[in-house]
C-alpha cells in the first residue's frame, strides 16, 4: 500500500472512531436528557401550576375583597336589595373577568349571584361557612358545576362584624388551560371523578394521547369537595421532548459527516504533499545514481522535506565533486596534469571514429637522458622539467591538448593532419617546441627528445595499434640515433604478428631452427685469424632465413632474447668445443644484449656451458654493447667480473654508439673494444671519424686493451686501421658471416692465432678440474 | 354545652338575710367555662310588670389608636351618645345594625352632634376605613343594667321585686336563656359560667 493512502486511511479511521465514539455518547446522553428534561419541565409544569392557581386566587380575593368593602355593596347587603347587589356583583365579576360572582348569608344560602345558575335562597354549594363545612375567609377551592370547573375564593362581607360571604370564580375552561400549555409546553387535563368515574372535563391533549406508555404525566390533587375530585394531569410526550434532541443529533451527524469527508480530502491532500516531493526525491536520487548529477533538487519547502531535498543537493553536489576528482586520478596524470595512457587511449580512439576529418597522426616522445637529470640534479628537478615539457607540449597549437604523459619520461600527442604528407612536418614542429633548454631555478637545463610518428591509415584503426606503431617508430629512432622516425609499413607485419611471432621465436628455439654464422676475426698485423663472432641466422620455415634484423629487436623488446642468447651460448660453446677437441681450436665471441646484462645468473650459466661442453673459457668472448652498461654500471660491472673471474674474454661492442663513461670502462674487466662500424665505414671520408677511430685504438691501447675494428670493407680501410695499430679487423673485406661448413672449410686454409691456455676454476656445479689447452 | 349553671344555693342564703331592707344587692359574678373571669359581659335585669320611665342620658364612646373605647357599652333607650374622636387620624363611625343605623361623615376631635340610640337592641359600631374597630352597644328598656369588670363582678342596687335576667358577650357562643329571679331585701349573689368562642368573627346574637 502507498505511504499517500496509508497516511490518509490511518487518519479517516482514527477521525471516524473518534466521531462515532462522540456521536453515539450525545445520542445516550440525549435519551437520558430528554427524560430528564421531561421529568423537570413536569415538575415545573405544576409549580408553574400552582403559580396560576395562586395567582388566580390572589386576582378573585382581590375582586371579591374589592366589592365585599364597598361601603355601598355592604349597605345593600344589610338592606337584602338583591338587584342592586346583583349588579353590583356582575360589574366586579367583569372588572376582573370572573366567570361567577356569588354572594350567600353566613349559612350558605344565595342572597344574589352573577354568572351562576344558583337561584337566590338556594344553598350555595360553596361558601365561607355552611352545611357543608366552610372553606373560611380568603379560601379557595374548586368547584365542578354543570360540567364546568370553576376555581373559587370566598371572602366575608364585615360589617364591621361578617354579615356575609362573597364568592369569586374564574372558569378553568380550555382557553385557560391552553394558555397554562403554551407558557409550560406541557398537556393539561382536568378530569373529575363522578361517582368513581374520572371524566376529562378540559384537556389541550387533543389526539388523547395522555395513557400512551411514551408519555410521561404528573397528576395534582385540585379539591376534593363532597363526593367530587378534581385533578389536573401535567403530561408530556416523550417524543416531542426528545425531538429536538434528536435533531441535535442529526445535525452532529451531518456535521461528523461533512467533517469527515473534509478530513478525508485534507489527509489525502496532505499526504500527497508529503509523497509528492518523496517521488521527486526518488526519482532525484534515481538519476544520481544514473550519474547524472546536473539536475536540480526542486523541492522548494521550509520543512524537514525541504532539508531533506537540501541534504540531497549537497550530497549530490559532493558526489559529483568526488567523482570528477575520481576521474582526474584515474584519467589525469597528476604530476604533469596531462592525460594519462588509459584517457589519452580513450581520446584518440574517439578522434580515430572521425574519420573524414582527416589522417590522424600521433607521436610517442621520450626524453633523451632524462635519467641522469634525476640523477645528478634530484627528482624534484626532474619533476619540474617533466611539468615544464608537459606544459610546452600541450601548448603546441597543433596538439590542442591532446597530449599525454604514458610514463616516466615518455610522452605522447596527436592531431588531425589536412595531409598525411605533413607528418615529418608535424613531428619536426614537436622537436622545436622541445628543443630550447628548460629551466629550473634559473638553470637552464638541456633536453632533447626523440620522436616515433604513425599515421592512423585510412579506415578503422584503434589507439592501442596506431600507439604501438608509433612506439615502434621511437624504438627505430632510438636504435638510428635519429631525433625522428616515422613508422613504416615494413615495420607493419612485424609490428602487426608480434604475438605469433613470439610463438615463433619459441618454437624455433624448441626446434632449433636457429643456424650460428661465423664471421671471422682477423689480427691485422699478422693477417691470423684471431677468432669469429657468431651471427645468428634464423631458418623461418615460411619466410626463409632472416637477419638478426628481422627479430633480435622484437626479443629484446619481449625479453625473449635471454632465450635466445642462451641457446646461442649454448651451440657457440658446443661448436667451439667441439673444434677444440678436433684441435682446430677457434676462439669463438657471442654477442650478449644489455638486457643479458641484467640477469644475475648469465656468470653460472656461461660456467655451466663451459663445464658441460669441456671449452676453455678464453676460447670463449663475449660481446658486451656499450648500451648495457649505461643502465646500471655497478650491477653490469658485478657481472662483467664474475664472467672476468670465470676466465672468458669479455669485450665492448659498438664502441663510441654510446654515452659510457670513460671512468667506467677503466674499471670494466674487458680485454678488448670493438669499434662501431660507423666509425668505420666513415673513415676513409671523413677527418674527424679518423680522429675518432684513432684516438679510441689509442685508448684502448693505454687501457691494454686490444682493439678490434668491424665493417671493414675496404683494402683502404684496413690498411689505415692497421696503421693506426689496430689489432684485429673484421668485415667483408676479411670474410662475410659463414655457416659453419663454409667457415670450416674457410679456416682449412689459415692460420689461427694460437689459443694460450691457462687453468680455470669452474663454479660449483661444474666439475673442478683443470684443461691444459695445447698450443697451436 | 351551650348552657349556664345557676347557682341556686348562694341565692337562697342570700334570700335568708335580706328580708328587712327596701332593696337588695345583687352580685353576679361570671367566668368562662376555660377558667377565666369574663369581663365585658353584659348584665340586664328587666323588672317584670313595672313599665320603666323614658329616660334621655348620654353616654360617650371614645376612638383611642383606632380602638372604640370603651369596647362593650350597655345604654338605657333614648341615651345620646356622642362618639370623641382622641385620635390624630380621622375615623368614620357607621351602624348597620337594625337597632340604630346609622353614619357619622369622616371627621376628627369630636362630632357636632350625638346619636340618639332610641331602639332596644344590639348595635354594633364599626369605622368604614379600619376594619379593626368594632364596638357593642346593648339598648335596654331596663334601668337595671351592668357590665362586668375584668374580674367578671357585676354588682347591682336592685329593689326587691321579680327581675328576668338576660346575659350577653360579644363572644358567647350560644345565647344564654333568659332567666327569672326574685330579688327579696337581702343581698343576692349569682354565679354564671358561660360559654365563649375565643377567636371567631361572629357576633352572639342579642338576647
Amino acid at each position: 500500500m502507498p505511504l499517500r493512502t496509508r497516511i490518509a486511511l490511518t487518519f479517516i479511521l482514527l477521525l471516524a472512531a473518534v466521531l462515532a465514539a462522540a456521536l453515539g455518547a450525545v445520542s445516550m446522553a440525549n435519551r437520558g436528557n430528554a427524560e430528564r428534561e421531561v421529568q423537570r419541565q413536569l415538575v415545573a409544569g405544576s409549580r408553574e401550576f400552582s403559580h396560576l392557581l395562586e395567582s388566580n386566587r390572589r386576582q378573585l380575593i382581590q375582586a371579591a375583597q374589592a366589592v365585599a368593602a364597598d361601603y355601598g355593596f355592604r349597605e345593600a347587603v344589610s338592606i337584602r336589595d338583591t338587584p342592586t347587589l346583583a349588579s353590583a356583583l356582575e360589574n366586579s365579576g367583569a372588572r376582573i373577568g370572573a366567570a361567577m360572582m356569588v354572594l350567600t348569608t353566613l349559612d350558605g344560602e344565595v342572597i344574589a349571584a352573577s354568572g351562576s345558575n344558583a337561584k337566590v335562597g338556594a344553598q350555595f354549594l360553596i361558601s365561607g361557612a355552611g352545611k357543608n363545612g366552610g372553606a373560611g375567609d380568603n379560601a379557595m377551592s374548586v368547584m365542578v358545576d354543570t360540567g364546568r370547573i370553576y376555581q373559587l375564593v370566598t371572602v366575608a362581607v364585615r360589617s364591621p362584624l361578617p354579615v356575609a360571604w362573597v364568592t369569586a370564580g374564574f372558569e378553568l375552561d380550555e382557553k385557560a388551560a391552553r394558555e397554562f400549555a403554551e407558557i409550560t409546553g406541557l398537556a393539561v387535563t382536568l378530569s373529575v371523578n363522578s361517582g368513581g368515574r374520572w371524566t376529562d372535563i378540559v384537556s389541550t391533549d387533543s389526539l388523547g394521547t395522555l395513557h400512551h406508555p411514551d408519555v410521561v404525566s404528573r397528576r395534582i390533587e385540585m379539591s376534593s369537595l363532597g363526593n367530587t375530585k378534581v385533578v389536573a394531569v401535567l403530561s408530556r410526550s416523550l417524543a416531542d421532548a426528545r425531538a429536538p434532541f434528536e435533531r441535535l443529533t442529526n445535525v452532529l451527524f451531518l456535521i461528523a459527516a461533512v467533517s469527515l469527508v473534509g478530513s478525508a480530502c485534507a489527509a489525502f491532500w496532505l499526504a500527497r504533499n508529503i509523497t509528492r516531493p518523496l517521488q521527486d526525491l526518488t526519482r532525484a536520487v534515481a538519476r544520481m545514481r544514473a550519474g547524472v548529477y546536473d539536475a536540480p533538487l526542486k523541492v522548494m519547502r521550509r520543512d524537514e522535506l525541504g532539508i531533506l531535498a537540501e541534504g540531497l543537493q549537497l550530497m549530490q553536489t559532493a558526489v559529483q565533486s568526488r567523482d570528477r576528482s575520481i576521474r582526474q586520478l584515474a584519467y589525469e596524470d597528476t604530476l604533469t596534469g596531462l592525460m594519462n595512457r588509459t584517457a589519452f587511449g580513450a581520446a584518440l580512439n574517439e578522434a580515430l571514429t572521425e574519420v573524414n576529418r582527416g589522417p590522424v597522426a600521433v607521436a610517442v616522445i621520450n626524453l633523451d637522458r632524462f635519467r641522469r637529470i634525476n640523477e645528478h640534479l634530484g627528482y624534484s628537478v626532474g619533476d619540474a622539467v617533466l611539468t615544464k615539457i608537459a606544459a610546452r607540449l600541450a601548448a603546441v597549437p597543433s596538439v590542442n591538448s591532446a597530449a599525454a604523459r604514458l610514463a616516466g619520461d615518455q610522452f605522447a600527442a596527436f592531431t588531425r593532419l589536412h595531409d598525411g604528407a605533413n607528418l615529418q612536418a608535424w613531428g619536426t614542429s614537436l622537436l622545436a617546441a622541445l628543443a630550447d633548454p628548460v629551466y629550473v631555478e634559473a638553470q637552464p637545463i638541456d633536453i632533447s627528445a626523440t620522436i616515433g610518428l604513425a599515421l592512423a591509415p585510412d579506415g578503422a584503426a584503434f589507439a592501442d595499434e596506431l600507439m604501438r606503431c608509433a612506439d615502434l617508430a621511437l624504438e627505430r629512432a632510438r636504435r638510428e640515433k635519429r631525433p625522428l622516425a616515422v613508422y613504416e609499413e615494413a615495420l607493419k607485419p612485424v609490428a602487426r604478428d608480434q604475438l605469433s611471432l613470439l610463438g615463433e621465436l619459441r618454437h624455433a628455439v624448441e626446434h632449433d631452427e636457429f643456424l650460428l654464422f661465423f664471421q671471422p676475426k682477423i689480427e691485422l698485423l699478422s693477417n691470423r685469424v684471431a677468432g669469429a663472432e657468431v651471427l645468428l641466422r634464423w631458418q623461418h620455415p615460411v619466410r626463409g632465413l632472416l637477419s638478426p634484423g628481422a627479430f633480435i629487436p622484437f626479443a629484446e623488446q619481449t625479453g625473449f632474447i635471454r632465450r635466445l642468447t642462451q641457446w646461442t651460448l649454448d651451440h657457440a660453446i658446443a661448436q667451439a668445443a667441439e673444434w677444440h677437441r678436433a684441435g682446430k681450436a677457434v676462439s669463438v665471441a657471442v654477442n650478449i644484449s644489455a638486457d643479458d646484462i641484467g640477469d644475475l645468473r648469465l656468470d653460472s650459466r656461461v660456467a655451466r656451458l663451459l663445464s658441460r661442453h669441456q671449452l676453455p673459457p678464453p676460447l670463449l668472448t663475449l660481446e658486451v654493447t656499450e648500451s648495457g652498461f649505461i643502465e646500471d654500471p655497478i650491477r653490469a660491472l658485478r657481472i662483467l667480473d664474475a664472467l672476468a673471474a670465470l676466465g672468458v674474454n669479455l669485450s665492448i661492442d659498438d664502441f663510441g654508439t654510446g654515452y659510457s663513461s670513460l671512468s667506467h670502462l677503466a674499471r670494466m674487466p674487458v680485454h678488448e673494444l670493438k669499434i662501431d662500424r660507423s666509425f668505420v665505414n666513415g673513415l676513409e671520408t671523413d677527418l674527424e671519424f679518423s680522429a675518432i677511430v684513432r684516438s679510441a685504438i689509442e685508448m684502448g691501447h693505454s687501457l691494454g686493451l686490444k682493439v678490434v675494428a668491424e665493417g671493414i670493407e675496404t683494402e683502404a680501410a684496413g690498411v689505415r686501421l692497421r696503421d693506426f695499430g689496430c689489432d684485429i679487423g673484421q668485415g667483408y673485406l676479411y670474410a662475410k658471416p659463414m655457416p659453419r661448413a663454409d667457415f670450416e672449410m674457410w679456416l682449412d686454409g689459415k692460420v689461427r692465432v694460437p689459443v694460450i691456455a691457462v687453468p680455470v676454476t669452474f663454479g660449483v656445479d661444474a666439475a673442478a678440474d683443470t684443461i691444459t689447452l695445447s698450443t697451436y | 354545652m351551650r348552657y349556664c349553671n345557676w347557682r341556686q344555693g348562694s341565692l337562697m342564703l342570700g334570700a335568708l338575710f335580706a328580708h328587712a331592707a327596701f332593696a337588695a344587692m345583687v352580685t353576679v359574678n361570671v367566668t368562662l367555662k376555660s377558667g377565666p373571669a369574663a369581663e365585658d359581659t353584659v348584665i340586664v335585669f328587666d323588672p317584670l310588670g313595672v313599665a320603666p320611665p323614658a329616660s334621655s342620658e348620654t353616654a360617650s364612646i371614645d376612638q383611642i389608636n383606632k380602638r372604640f373605647v370603651p369596647r362593650v357599652s350597655v345604654v338605657r333607650t333614648g341615651t345620646s351618645i356622642t362618639f370623641p374622636n382622641s385620635d390624630q387620624i380621622r375615623h368614620q363611625v357607621y351602624s348597620f345594625s337594625p337597632a340604630k343605623e346609622f353614619t357619622l361623615k369622616l371627621y376628627a376631635g369630636s362630632p357636632k352632634v350625638a346619636v340618639v340610640f332610641d331602639k332596644p337592641g344590639l348595635v354594633v359600631l364599626g369605622c368604614n376605613i379600619h376594619d379593626s374597630m368594632v364596638a357593642f352597644v346593648g339598648v335596654v328598656d331596663s334601668p337595671y343594667f351592668a357590665k362586668t369588670s375584668p374580674s367578671g363582678t357585676a354588682v347591682l342596687n336592685l329593689p326587691a321585686g321579680r327581675y328576668r335576667l338576660r346575659v350577653w358577650h360579644p363572644n358567647l357562643a350560644a345565647t344564654v336563656p333568659a332567666k327569672e329571679i326574685a330579688v327579696q331585701d337581702t343581698p343576692l349573689t349569682i354565679a354564671l359560667s358561660i360559654d365563649a368562642a375565643t377567636a371567631s368573627d361572629a357576633v352572639a346574637p342579642w338576647p
